[in-house]
């Protein structure tokens, strides 16, 4: 229950922080109005008429995903900046929830960006918003969130060990558009490539999100991917769990987090 | 008297890497020993660089000891913080520590959800806190807005918002005017009174000798005096001659 709170409270905290800041609200008004306009150019000539799963999904969840994690990575640092991450961190609730409510907090502030890329899509392009099975689209975009939210906190985890975080989230953020096959299915990558982004959940949510757009053929195929995306994300957070013991022990033993 | 925080041979040592290849051990602190008793006000001395804030990180479970003990109310800091976290807090000087774009009582809302304050506490709580650092008519303005002074009293509400049994200071009156570091001092004696204890480091010595019930001077990460005020002060008249000969200075 405390636990719940600290989340909330972390999460309406960083809402209010990240609302604010410049870089934040160019992310999420003008980055996918950029992206929608270049993904519209790139798919008319290619012979995919369905628009939506492509298009606004892609521009949508390219939006969405570069919005949590530039802002969840770049968050540790402005703590350090402001003095308060020794306090969080040494708070006597787990550090871990409160990173968790962080992320939560950017997450849906991010949702917007989700929002532009459907308005920027219908006003300039007047491409239908045609979802085939709008239930099971919704189970799966609330599906999508959440796989960001884990993945984003493994992040978040694995920037602790470093200041360079804006450095390694450029290195991050652009391999998982690609991996997890936001803009362009999975099935056009190379082979060994193909391999990884079965490993990484956002590949199944995404799946999920065009299967449910341009109407769902096998229903058992939807709940296989529903099973793996289960699966896979459980595992995510059974890691996330580990690294963030280790991780907390070896932040204080080099004293690389510099806190003060 | 009850050993509330109990350090031997402290050890710390930090990696600095210089170039790509070669690394340099900077020892921080070295072999430092130390107690403090339940309700002492304890203070920390020394040069710039003599190793205080790393002491005080190790304390309040930032960092971990490189070899030694750190204890606090019985608990190692470092495998054990989780039942140190509660009962204590720390202040440290300077104009960092709030989050400026919420309120002074946001700030301290947030604070004490952290420390899982109860939610029917917290408000009688943060309106008790806020008269004691004289901040309450600025209560709802945001902290981007108050004064380096206004922020530092902020930072003293926050760490006192958990009603800690122990306090860590690492120079808590730095940019504070003489009222506020007045104020301080006052805090810091009622503390005592309601049988808190504190550890505070600063460099204004005539306010340790008016504080401290004991103290250590520290050079170069090792201990070079310990004992109550009249002790380290000797044969000298004031604190600051005998500190100036232990640190190495040139008592005129
Ligand atoms: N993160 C770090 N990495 C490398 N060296 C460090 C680090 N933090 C402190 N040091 C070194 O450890 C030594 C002790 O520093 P510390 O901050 O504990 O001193 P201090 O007594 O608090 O000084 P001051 O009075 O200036 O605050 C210094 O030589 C400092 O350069
Ligand atoms: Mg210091």
């Amino acid at each position: 229950m405390k636990k719940i709170v600290v989340i909330y409270e972390s999460m309406l905290v960083q809402m209010r922080q990240s609302f604010v800041r410049p870089m934040f609200k160019f992310c999420l008004f003008f980055n996918p109005i950029i992206s929608t306009i270049l993904l519209y150019e790139m798919y008319i000539n290619s012979g995919e008429t369905n628009y939506f799963a492509y298009v606004v999904l892609g521009s949508g969840l390219m939006g969405l995903w570069g919005c949590i994690c530039f802002s969840s990575a770049g968050d540790i640092n402005r703590e350090r900046h402001s003095g308060t991450l020794a306090i969080i961190y040494t708070a006597p609730v787990s550090f871990r929830e409160i990173v968790v409510g962080k992320i939560m907090g950017n997450t849906i502030l991010s949702i917007f960006s989700f929002v532009m890329s459907l308005l920027v899509a219908k006003i300039l392009f007047h491409i239908e918003i045609d979802i085939k099975n709008p239930f099971y689209f919704l189970f799966s975009f609330v599906a999508t969130i959440v796989v960001f939210v884990i993945i984003a906190t493994i992040v978040a985890f694995l920037l602790m060990l470093s200041r360079k975080t804006e450095l390694y989230m450029n290195c991050i953020e652009v391999p998982l558009i690609m991996l997890s096959g936001f803009v362009f299915p999975v099935d056009l990558l190379p082979k060994p490539l193909q391999l990884f982004s079965r490993l990484i959940p956002s590949t199944y949510a995404v799946e999920l999100l065009r299967i449910t757009a341009c109407g769902i053929e096998d229903i058992n195929n939807f709940w296989n991917k529903v099973v793996l995306l289960t699966g896979i994300s459980l595992l995510y957070v059974l890691g996330a769990r580990l690294l963030y013991r280790i991780i907390d022990k070896r932040v204080r033993i080099k004293g690389n987090l510099n806190v003060v | 008297m009850d050993k509330i925080i109990e350090v031997r041979n402290l050890r710390r040592e930090y990696i600095r890497k210089k170039g790509i290849r070669n690394k340099e051990t900077i020892v921080a602190v070295d072999g430092i020993s130390f107690e403090v008793g339940r309700g002492e006000i304890f203070g920390l001395l020394g040069q710039n660089g003599a190793g205080k804030t790393t002491t005080i990180k190790m304390l309040t479970t930032l960092l971990a000891p490189t070899a030694g003990e750190c204890k606090v109310l019985g608990f190692d800091c470092f495998g054990e913080e989780e039942k140190i976290r509660n009962k204590i807090n720390f202040i440290f000087g300077g104009e960092t520590g709030v989050y400026r774009r919420l309120t002074a009582r946001e700030n301290l809302r947030y604070f004490s959800n952290l420390y899982m304050l109860n939610s029917s506490k917290q408000k009688e709580r943060i309106d008790e806190i806020l008269e004691l650092v004289d901040l309450k008519n600025r209560a709802d303005d945001l902290a981007e807005t108050f004064s380096k002074g206004m922020i530092q009293r902020l930072q003293i509400a926050r760490g006192l918002i958990n009603d800690p049994e122990i306090i860590f200071m690492d120079e808590p009156t730095v940019g504070l005017d003489p009222v506020g570091a007045r104020m301080l001092r006052n805090i810091i004696i009622k503390l005592k009174e309601q049988g808190k204890t504190v550890l505070l480091t600063t460099h204004y010595l005539q306010e340790a000798e008016e504080l401290c019930d004991k103290m250590v001077i520290m050079k170069d990460g090792r201990i070079v005096k310990s004992g109550v005020p009249s002790e380290i002060k000797g044969g000298y008249v004031t604190l600051e001659d005998a500190y100036i000969d232990l640190v190495g200075g040139q008592v005129s």
